[in-house]
């Protein structure tokens, strides 16, 4: 498959083995030191002390190479793996977190929303609620995966993903408990349903765990990334995971170089072994994995060698079937805003729109409210 | 800005030596720390105030305007704040809107937590302008981006000095504004009252309320019917809700137990049902309802919590049963959150470095699993005006210090006293008492039968008398299988 064979987006729609990976690094990744504009002079004016040395870093092309310690984004990206997206963000950005994740999750900056872009894309693309069709592996839900009709599968650990209850309890509660007697009450009905699901979700997540080894080294920190592919190997129907770094730990204020690198190491071999591990089942064709921040770092370096919080960032796409390379145009570092953060290039819901039309095959004008148009990451 | 001063948060700097401003650092995530771990407390505070409350329906109203006001301590970091914001919404929760939305628009939280302090003259921040009309009276789509322009020049100014609100004359812009083509020198709550004189307010409030007290699906027709009345009566929610539980709408078939009881409002009924006379402190309430999806002072976003079937998924259904497993049969490895940081920052790692003799460089060096970086750590004490992991380790030592620990009794669970004063005399009748005592909805007779044949398994016996003194922990198992009945979340 791949760029080879004419994909259009009607291709994509009659295609349900296509799976989204979500990979959200929670606290802000400072993307300018994860992929380095290592020819740009004014990267070293503002960062002097934290600034990678050209040196130092594994270039991908005459512009830009990858932190020192992301060999497998390195060879992603040069396998043609990986589609790197510049200058991703939105007008009036948050610097909160919270509240710019909420707009990341949502699909709707500067606004409330009440279901995840994941969820309204579960909704649109599978109408007949496949159960576990999508799952978010977390200590709680995500805002991105709430849905008005899906009911997502969300656990942390699976082996703690079932009902705690004593042995002679067990045959009532591991089993149809409830009313026998025909009810007209709905939400009496879909309680049942999502208790049904649960006991479906958890005992399938639990043997598919229990069942998965891998010969593929996935590095030292793996995130929740071996948890999915221990599901795509079961061949759980699931076609959305949102999974994350957790706890903010992007969030590098201080002493950030060794830090951070350690950190992107453990996400560049992660991401690079989950891909590897597709390939062992078979699976690397039909799967795309999204990275992303809330939003990126300030351009120039804090006086605690560390960043403080920015704005535009990169998404990077990985898989197979997508055309690697540079998307976008990488924002200006001479050309700052009033808190000296760069002006996004790209609205991330372009992004969304290519992930969702091209690649989940779903109309994204209405799943976003508005036209944002894809990016060629996986045009023919 | 310390070194430039000389002080900042009330602390000097240190005049020569390395890291000058660190107790300013200290301080600062000391202040953090505790803020935390006092709304923590708050949380329980309110929890028992909604658990023994004599006028339990103001404190499901207030919980119905924190979601709507949604308002959290991750943002505003003063739990001071939030617990003057808390008995503001209390105050008025039953009572009219315009009082209430006028107090919130001056409520230091809300202002903290709506970038108040970043609204100014020739320089306006639509924050709050924006979720004013979107989320606290009109709805999205009802407005232009214009009227929230003019609309943010009108709340220019409003600020607060600690908890105080304060008006900045200087920074309020008090020139021509048009909102909703009314025009005039308005100030924000003339704004708040042009918005209120919207149909579409009333109607967008009393349908929230509807849904949020009675179910999800509502037509158009009656939601207007509802607006109008709420309008008619200047906005009383008290008449609102009034005529809502009176109406024969309300006891209808498609009403009655339909409705996804909302997390906290599940532990503090299934608390009042069990016959506890305080919240359990152990499981941690805080932690429990955050498993569920409702952390008290923790709303998700600007819109608060999603209701009705969102609170439910495979995991959450699971997760509502499992904390009824941790209330009757209370862990027995519990650690109190208050107590023992999380490895968030390492605190444990760096207490124990400096306990044994390490520099401060060191001791704060973020430890890894990587082996192979450890060599890289045997360096010199490092020159730096402040050390944050420092400051952290400080920071949760002063808050162990200072903040009162929450009293992490379990729950008092009498069942067998229970059982005996409502004079059950088989498992049978057991049963049929317990699930009438907390379930909504009606449970087949079958379902019924086989709980009570559980029960007679596990005591030997199917009659109470003879089981009396050991039936206790026979009778919590029972109870955590009806409360694990999927109906149990309705009410």
């Amino acid at each position: 498959m791949g760029a080879a064979l004419p994909l259009g987006q009607n291709a994509f729609a009659a295609d349900n083995r296509r799976i989204l990976v979500v990979v959200e690094l929670t606290g802000a990744n400072d993307g300018f030191n994860t992929l380095v504009p290592y020819a740009d002079d004014a990267y070293y004016r503002l960062r002097p002390k934290i600034g990678i040395r050209a040196n130092k870093l594994r270039k991908i092309d005459d512009q830009y190479g990858f932190n020192p310690g992301m060999a497998g984004f390195e060879r992603l990206f040069k396998e043609g793996q990986m589609a790197v997206v510049h200058g991703c963000g939105y007008d009036n950005p948050s610097y909160s977190h919270f509240t710019s994740a909420a707009y990341w999750h949502t699909g709707v900056p500067n606004g409330g929303e009440s279901y995840g872009w994941l969820g309204r894309l579960a909704d649109t693309i599978d109408p007949q609620l496949t159960p576990n069709f999508l799952v978010n592996i977390d200590e709680r839900q995500s805002l991105s995966v709430q849905a008005a009709r899906h009911v997502p599968v969300v656990f942390d650990d699976p082996e703690r993903f079932g009902r705690k209850g004593l042995y002679q309890s067990r045959p009532l509660i591991d089993k149809d408990l409830s009313n026998n007697a025909p009810s007209s009450n709905a939400s009496q009905k879909f309680l049942e349903d999502v208790a049904q699901s649960a006991r479906q979700a958890s005992e399938q997540v639990r043997a598919a765990w229990q069942s998965y080894k891998t010969p593929v080294d996935y590095g030292i920190l793996p995130m929740d990334l071996p948890k999915v592919a221990a599901m795509i190997e079961a061949k759980l129907p699931t076609r959305i995971y949102q999974t994350a770094y957790r706890h903010n730990a992007f969030d590098t204020h201080v002493q950030q170089v060794e830090l951070h690198q350690r950190l992107l190491t453990y996400v560049s071999d992660g991401v690079s072994g989950f891909m590897q591990d597709m390939k062992r089942i078979g699976r690397d064709k039909d799967v795309t994995v999204m990275v992303y921040s809330e939003f990126g770092r300030r351009a120039a370096e804090n006086t605690s060698l560390g960043t403080d919080h920015g704005t535009a960032n990169h998404v990077y796409l990985v898989g197979h079937a997508l055309n690697g390379g540079h998307y976008g145009q990488a924002p200006s570092l001479t050309t700052l805003n009033n808190e000296g953060n760069v002006l996004h290039t790209v609205d991330f819901r372009r992004v969304y729109a290519t992930v969702m039309q091209e690649w989940m095959g779903a109309n994204s004008q209405s799943l976003l409210n508005g036209k944002f148009e894809p990016l060629s990451v996986f045009a023919a | 800005m310390a070194k430039a001063t000389g002080q900042a948060l009330g602390v000097k700097v240190k005049p020569s030596g390395n890291r000058q401003v660190q107790q300013v650092a200290d301080r600062y995530l000391y202040w953090l720390r505790a803020s935390r771990l006092e709304t923590h407390r708050l949380s329980y505070w309110w929890a028992n105030r909604m658990l023994t409350s004599p006028r339990p329906f103001q404190e499901k109203m207030t919980l119905f305007w924190h979601g709507h006001f949604a308002t959290s301590e991750e943002k505003v970091r003063d739990y001071r704040k939030l617990y003057v914001q808390n008995n503001v919404l209390r105050q008025h929760a039953n009572g009219k809107f315009r009082p209430l939305m006028v107090a919130v628009a001056k409520d230091p939280a809300m202002l903290a937590f709506l970038d108040a302090a970043a609204n100014l003259k020739g320089a306006p921040n639509e924050n709050f302008a924006r979720e004013i009309m979107e989320l606290f009276t009109m709805g999205v789509g009802n407005y232009s981006e214009q009227d929230i322009r003019e609309a943010a020049r009108a709340f220019t100014g409003w600020n607060y000095t600690d908890l105080k609100f304060v008006i900045n004359p200087e920074q309020h812009d008090d020139g021509l504004k048009t909102v909703l083509q009314k025009t005039g020198n308005f100030n924000g709550e003339q704004v708040i009252d042009i918005l209120l004189a919207q149909p579409v307010t009333a109607e967008f409030l009393a349908g929230k309320l509807y849904r949020y007290f009675v179910r999800e699906d509502l037509s158009p027709l009656y939601q207007q019917q509802l607006g109008k009345l709420l309008r008619k009566s200047d906005y009383d929610m008290g008449v609102l809700m009034e005529t809502v539980f009176l109406s024969k709408d309300f006891y209808s078939e498609a009403s009655v137990a339909t409705r996804i009881k909302p997390p906290v409002e599940l532990l503090i009924s299934t608390y009042k049902k069990m016959g506890l006379k305080t919240v359990p402190g152990l499981p941690d309430f805080n932690q429990q309802s955050e498993m569920l999806g409702q952390k008290l002072f923790y709303p998700p976003n600007v819109a608060g919590w999603a209701q009705g079937r969102s609170w439910i998924t495979p995991g959450l259904l699971l997760a509502r049963g499992n904390v009824i497993y941790d209330t009757v049969y209370p862990p027995i490895d519990f650690v109190a959150p208050d107590r023992v940081p999380n490895g968030l920052y390492q605190i444990t790692s760096v207490a124990d470095q400096l306990a044994q003799g390490q520099d401060i460089t060191t001791a704060t060096k973020p430890v890894g699993k990587s082996m192979g970086e450890m060599s890289m750590s045997n360096q010199g004490d490092r020159d730096e005006d402040f050390n944050t992991r420092l400051a952290s380790y400080n920071a949760w030592r002063k808050a162990i210090e200072n903040v009162k620990p929450i009293d992490r009794s379990p729950a008092k669970l009498r069942l067998s006293d229970m059982l005996r004063q409502a004079k059950c005399k088989t498992t049978h009748e057991a049963v049929a008492y317990l699930i009438k005592r907390f379930v909504s909805v009606k449970v087949d007779a079958g379902v019924q039968a086989q709980i009570a044949d559980m029960l007679s398994q596990d005591l030997g016996t199917s009659d109470l008398a003879a089981a009396d003194s050991y039936m206790e922990d026979a009778l919590r198992n029972t109870l955590h299988v009806i409360l694990s009945l999927p109906a149990y979340q309705l009410g």
